[in-house]
């Protein structure tokens, strides 16, 4: 019975996890407030940005937590200079004003980090 | 707990639970147990919508799509989807939601068909919102009892979806790799990898990761880029500070051997390639004491995402790397190999 309960919950969970699955690893995808708002949910690149950037800058220096959906991110704080905001302000990046260059992402999708990632859940400590 | 065990009930519902007291439209026989494979085309499943598709098949006229329907194929359909609950006209009422969608298609289509080697595995806007509505199915509550009635055909699908989602879409149930994700599959870029909304002008603007990855060193997991050797041989400058390209980081070049119960090779855990992207804050003290030994770490917790799995498998490198982390080869004594 439980296994049966287990079989068919995987099945889901196998099913709805396909796309994602075909994502780059370590995208992650920010949807706590941008759908509910009208906007499509952002997609951040770690890739992209890490060439870029150590992880101190984002993690310790602009102290956005590495715990995926538990950073509470506006448009009005990005403008003010915090998160995202801090360097995509037409100074060390291209500004604000590219919404659909960050929030690029199919509606409907959660939160979370995608891309095929080989440890369950968000971090936890 | 409770709303994994709800989520549960819910899955089931959706996905096998057909009420068998009023005849279900074919609308609503496609959302709750056909869209499960022909939304997306699990296992070669002929997609919803996708023209090319059904007219591949097309030959043997609707008789035959209701044959295979209802008793199902070699090649994967399960006889009624799985659902042998389901009357013969509520099956035979689905094929027809179905081949529906395609209407125009089946008759038009004879021009594309020249060209659908390369069938696009976008263009089906539906799918989506069907599986939204399927979920909430206003399926009473005690559901699951009714389900259980057909123990084999409901787990008959199951196995077959949770195979087919590990193949490779293209749909050969013996493909040599089922698991394994083949190379096509890997660095897609941004308007194909199923994130990222094609039709938004911003995803094209992106960057394709094999365009950055091509001069970087390789590795066989995660990006697929071997960061730490990039950072080495100066493939990759990622900046220290924000604003200053020259800040250095604070590297600390410190080996924590851990030793490890059983065969594996004991763990080396080197400050030197995490100090050069991380600050001590970022682990001391909330993921680890800096002490060695006063922290209990195992591969479940790190599969857990806990310690090491914190980044491992998230953003570093993944778990399946085993020799990167298990680094320290043990002296065995061959012939009296005790424990520990
Ligand atoms: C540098 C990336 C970036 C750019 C550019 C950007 N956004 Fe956002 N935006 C975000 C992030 C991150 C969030 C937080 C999303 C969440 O938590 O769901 C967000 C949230 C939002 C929200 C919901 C939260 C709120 O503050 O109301 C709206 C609406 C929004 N953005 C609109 C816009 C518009 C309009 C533009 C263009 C003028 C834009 N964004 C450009 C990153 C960006
Ligand atoms: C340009 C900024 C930036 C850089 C550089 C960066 N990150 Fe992140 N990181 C983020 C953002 C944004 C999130 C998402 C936070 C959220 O969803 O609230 C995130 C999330 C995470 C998470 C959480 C994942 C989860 O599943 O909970 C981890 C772990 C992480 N980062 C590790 C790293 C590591 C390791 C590096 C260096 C290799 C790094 N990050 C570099 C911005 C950055
Ligand atoms: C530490 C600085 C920094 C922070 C913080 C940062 N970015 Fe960026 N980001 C950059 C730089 C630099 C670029 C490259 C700019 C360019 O190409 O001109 C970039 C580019 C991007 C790109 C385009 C990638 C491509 O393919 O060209 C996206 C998308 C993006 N950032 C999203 C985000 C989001 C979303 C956030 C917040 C969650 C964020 N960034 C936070 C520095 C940052
Ligand atoms: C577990 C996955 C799965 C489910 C659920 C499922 N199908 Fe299929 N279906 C398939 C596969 C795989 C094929 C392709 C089989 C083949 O090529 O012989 C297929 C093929 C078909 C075909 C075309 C057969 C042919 O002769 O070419 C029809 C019609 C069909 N399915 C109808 C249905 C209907 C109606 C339902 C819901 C009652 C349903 N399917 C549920 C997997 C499924
Ligand atoms: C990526 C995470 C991480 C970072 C960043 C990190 N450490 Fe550690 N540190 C560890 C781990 C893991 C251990 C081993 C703990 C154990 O064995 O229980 C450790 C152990 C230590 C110890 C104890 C060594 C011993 O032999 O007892 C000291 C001291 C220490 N760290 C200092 C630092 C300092 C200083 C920095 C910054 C320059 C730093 N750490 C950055 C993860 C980290
Ligand atoms: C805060 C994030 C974080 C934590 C926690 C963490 N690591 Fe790492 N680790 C990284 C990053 C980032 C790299 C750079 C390589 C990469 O990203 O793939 C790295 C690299 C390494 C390397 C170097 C591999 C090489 O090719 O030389 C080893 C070994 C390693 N980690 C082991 C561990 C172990 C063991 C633990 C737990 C005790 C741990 N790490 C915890 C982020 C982390
Ligand atoms: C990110 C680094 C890392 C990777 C990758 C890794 N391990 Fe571990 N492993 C550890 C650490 C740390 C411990 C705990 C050592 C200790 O007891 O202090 C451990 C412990 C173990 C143990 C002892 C039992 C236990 O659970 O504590 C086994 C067995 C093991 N690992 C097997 C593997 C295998 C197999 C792989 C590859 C699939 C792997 N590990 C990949 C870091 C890693």
């Amino acid at each position: 019975m439980r296994r049966r309960l287990l079989i068919l919950f995987a099945a889901l969970l196998a099913v709805s996890a396909v796309p994602p699955a075909a994502a780059e690893y370590a995208d992650v995808v920010i949807n706590r407030a941008a759908e509910k708002n009208g906007m499509r949910p952002v997609v951040f690149p770690h890739w992209f940005h890490r060439i870029r950037f150590a992880c101190r800058v984002c993690h310790t220096e602009l102290a956005i937590n590495p715990r995926a959906a538990s950073n509470i991110i506006t448009m009005s704080d990005i403008i003010d200079g915090k998160f995202c905001g801090a360097c995509h302000n037409n100074d060390i990046a291209w500004g604000v004003d590219r919404c659909d260059i960050c929030h690029s992402g199919k509606r409907g999708l959660p939160s979370g980090i995608v891309g095929g990632h080989e440890t369950s859940g968000p971090g936890r400590w | 707990m409770k709303a994994r065990y709800f989520a549960t009930l819910l899955a089931s519902a959706a996905l096998f639970s057909v009420p068998a007291l009023a005849q279900q439209s074919g609308k609503d026989v496609y959302s709750k147990v056909c869209a499960t494979c022909h939304a997306t085309g699990l296992a070669g499943a002929p997609r919803y919508g996708n023209a090319a598709d059904w007219n591949a098949r097309a030959g043997g006229g609707v008789g035959r799509f209701y044959q295979s329907a209802l008793q199902g194929t070699a090649k994967g359909m399960p006889a009624k989807g799985g659902h042998m609950t389901l009357s013969d006209g509520e099956v035979k009422g689905a094929v027809d939601y179905m081949l529906a969608a395609v209407k125009d298609g089946l008759k038009l289509g004879k021009a594309e068909e020249a060209a659908p080697a390369k069938a696009e595995t976008k263009p089906e806007p539906k799918p989506e919102p069907k599986k939204a509505e399927a979920k909430p199915a206003p399926t009473p509550a005690p559901a699951p009892a009714p389900a259980q009635q057909s123990p084999v055909a409901a787990s008959a699908p199951a196995a077959i979806a949770a195979a087919a989602a590990a193949a490779p879409s293209g749909g050969d149930v013996n493909a040599f790799n089922r698991m394994l994700k083949p190379a096509g599959k890997r660095n897609l870029p941004p308007p194909e990898d199923g994130i990222h909304d094609p039709t938004v002008d911003g995803t094209h603007a992106l960057q394709p990761p094999l365009a950055a990855f091509g001069t970087l060193p390789k590795s066989f997991a995660g990006n697929r880029v071997n960061w730490v050797e990039a950072l080495d041989k100066n493939k990759i400058s990622p900046r220290a500070d924000r604003q200053d390209p020259n800040a250095v980081p604070v590297v600390m070049d410190l080996n924590v051997v851990r030793e490890v119960k059983g065969s594996m090779p004991d763990v080396v855990y080197p400050h030197k390639q995490h100090t050069e992207w991380l600050d001590c804050s970022n682990c001391h003290p909330a993921i680890f004491n800096p002490q060695k030994g006063s922290n209990v770490i195992s591969m479940a917790a790190i599969l857990l995402g806990e310690k090491c799995g914190v980044c491992h498998g998230k953003v570093a490198f993944p778990v399946s790397e085993c020799r990167l982390c298990h680094s320290k080869k043990k002296e065995m004594p061959a012939a009296t190999a005790q424990g520990k």
